[in-house]
């Protein structure tokens, strides 16, 4: 029990080293121009409200992904024993920070080499050596909102949705001092505070949520009467979209704690060498619990702009979203003399208004032909993305290429094809990506069907 | 060294997050009270042609933690003194001990290491030994204390003998494997 919970902490801490994790792209067509997302291809209607209204065009209207990797992934996967020599914890992370959905063409080598520590009375260093690849250059940022799943239904322009939210964020921050020891292997020394810091958010809430989305603004073109799509016939449309939602919280946890060790005069001299150091303040409501629940309110709202085939929107997701909840506030000090933690409540039934962080995308795209250019930015909570690709036709073939920045702020690249049989698509996509603990590059291969 | 460095304590987890040994290196000579490290041997006069000289014993503080996630695969020691003998003359051997905590004394164990040496008078002379594969060194160190101790033998064969040993480098490296 003691050794399955040492492999829980160890994939957790590996987990955590990871830093940001960034969501696969299944859909084969849209990971072979970048990821980009257009109102044709990607996500139509989550990142967007707007696409909703749009008309379905001929570039497709949905794709249902092939999970190839679990072929690959039941071949061959990393060892959960950790008696076997090959166990190796950054593996089992990966897994999880890279879901065996796609084939894994390449891949950064795996963590590995010996720790070296040497330690003196006045001295101690350690050498992480491989392991220093994992330790970022700044803090370790994870988290995002994640809208999962839900149920919902359309009426004409009108649907209403019912889903679940969740919103996670977390930051650890190693002071300069620690990151230096453990990155760069520069000696721990005496009379130095070896810290960190942590900021981490959770909150869960169910969203009832009530739609609109329409045509504002119309100037037909000449060939408007052969298609109804505005990405390829030329007219001039702008469509809208707004959804107010109404946010149940279920459940809300915050935490900013401080936390150190400090040497004294001798590194390892008798008695109590290092003074420890940490205070933590949570915060807390739960359905059923401390606080109850809370209720807010938020938005999704949408506009997209076709002009002369080109297209250019901007999604609001969450915008303006906040939850209300009776908090429980705690302050937890450790005492480094009695070697115990104190715990205060600081505050019981606290007013305090939650934010749930606004994802915005931009996007621009032009249809030349039966040939695509597109490319976005989505700015999320913690990172900034970009893609751009292009998709050209040629009868029933589709060559794709893209270039992305990913979460860790690399350049991938993508390309890949596809073939329709009518109604439906195979498409093929291969792009590198950096979804890994070691936030190396490595490539995958996609493959899912599209709906036209 | 209740606590030691807490930081210690993480290492061990880093040692599960791979396929990876730590390798430790423990300067034990500088945890030593410098004192100890030198010691004046005689005069050792005629009629004792064999004489014994206990240098030191003393109680260390180890890495605690370490142990209860690895497990040693392998322990090595490295030694080296320094004799400058100013009279006399004979041969002898260093021998280092390693016990347990709750040992009384370290002498009642066997001698990890027995480093041989030759003195002879007005010269210094210099002697190291590289230790591998030391079972009873590997238990020690993987535990938060451990007693040491020096114990020098002469065999004289020139009287009377005198000088001064220092110790200069007493270093044990344990690789330990995870064990989660």
């Amino acid at each position: 029990m003691m050794k399955a919970g040492s492999v829980a902490i160890a994939v957790a801490l590996c987990a955590t080293l990871a830093g940001t994790a960034a969501g696969q792209t299944l859909d084969a067509r849209r990971l072979g121009m970048g990821g980009v997302l257009t109102s044709d291809v990607g996500d139509h209607t989550g990142s967007n409200i707007a696409f909703r209204a749009v008309p379905k065009g001929t570039g497709g209207s949905g794709s249902i992904p092939l999970p190839l990797g679990l072929i690959q992934y039941l071949s061959d996967h990393p060892s959960f024993d950790s008696k076997d020599s090959t166990f190796n914890v950054y593996e089992i992370a990966n897994v999880f920070l890279n879901p065996p959905l796609t084939i894994q063409l390449s891949k950064p080598s795996e963590v590995s080499g010996d720790i070296s520590v040497y330690v003196a009375q006045d001295s101690l260093m350690v050498d992480l050596a491989d392991v220093k690849r994992v330790i970022p250059e700044h803090s370790f940022k994870q988290g995002g909102v994640y809208h999962i799943g839900g149920i919902g239904k359309s009426f004409g322009r009108m649907f209403i949705q019912v889903s679940p939210l969740i919103h996670l964020r977390n930051e650890l921050t190693l002071s300069d001092k620690l990151r230096d020891a453990l990155k760069d292997a520069v000696p721990f020394t005496s009379n130095t505070r070896y810290g960190l810091t942590d900021e981490g958010r959770a909150q869960a809430a169910v969203s009832f949520q009530a739609g609109y989305a329409f045509r504002a603004l119309h100037k037909a073109s000449a060939s408007e009467s052969n298609s109804n799509d505005p990405r390829r016939n030329g007219s001039t449309a702008l469509y809208l979209g707004g959804a107010p939602k109404y946010l149940l919280g279920i459940a809300y946890g915050d935490v900013h704690s401080i936390a150190g060790v400090t040497t004294g005069d001798t590194l390892f001299a008798s008695g109590n060498p290092v003074t420890i150091d940490m205070d933590t303040q949570t915060r807390n409501a739960l359905a059923g619990g401390d606080g109850g629940t809370g209720t807010g309110f938020g938005s999704d709202v949408g506009a997209v702009l076709y002009f002369q085939n080109f297209e250019l929107g901007v999604g609001l997701n969450d915008f303006g979203s906040q939850i209300k909840w009776n908090t429980t506030v705690r302050r937890h000090v450790y005492d480094d003399v009695t070697n115990s933690f104190t715990t205060t409540v600081i505050a019981r039934d606290e007013k305090f208004t939650s934010r749930i962080p606004v994802t915005t995308t931009v996007n621009v795209a032009k249809r030349i032909g039966r040939t695509t250019l597109a490319a976005d930015v989505v700015k999320g909570d913690l990172r900034t993305s970009m893609h751009a690709g292009a998709e050209f036709w040629f009868g029933m073939i589709a060559l794709r290429s893209g270039i992305y920045r990913d979460q860790n702020k690399m350049m991938q690249f993508a390309g890949g094809g596809g073939y329709r049989f009518g109604k439906l698509g195979l498409d093929l996509a291969i792009a590198t990506n950096s979804r890994n603990i070691e936030r190396e590059r490595g490539a995958e291969l996609s493959a899912s069907l599209s709906l036209y | 060294m209740r606590r030691l460095i807490p930081i210690a304590l993480f290492l061990p987890l880093l040692v599960g997050c791979g396929n990876r040994n730590l390798i430790l290196t423990v300067d034990i000579l500088s945890f030593m009270d410098p004192s100890t490290r030198v010691v004046n041997y005689g005069p050792i006069p005629s009629g004792f042609p064999v004489d014994t000289v206990e240098v030191f014993s003393d109680s260390l503080n180890l890495l605690q933690g370490v142990g209860d996630v690895t497990r040693v695969a392998s322990a090595s020691l490295d030694i080296a003194a320094s004799f400058d003998n100013t009279t006399g003359a004979g041969t002898g051997d260093v021998l280092i001990y390693f016990a347990a905590a709750d040992s009384a004394t370290p002498f009642t164990t066997t001698a990890i290491a027995d480093v041989p040496f030759q003195l002879l008078a007005g010269q210094v002379t210099n002697v190291s030994t590289h230790i591998d594969a030391s079972p009873a060194l590997a238990e020690v160190l993987t535990h938060d204390r451990a007693k040491v101790g020096l114990r020098l033998i002469f065999n004289g064969t020139s009287f009377p003998i005198q000088g001064t040993e220092t110790l200069t480098k007493l270093t044990a490296t344990v690789v330990m494997k995870k064990d989660l």
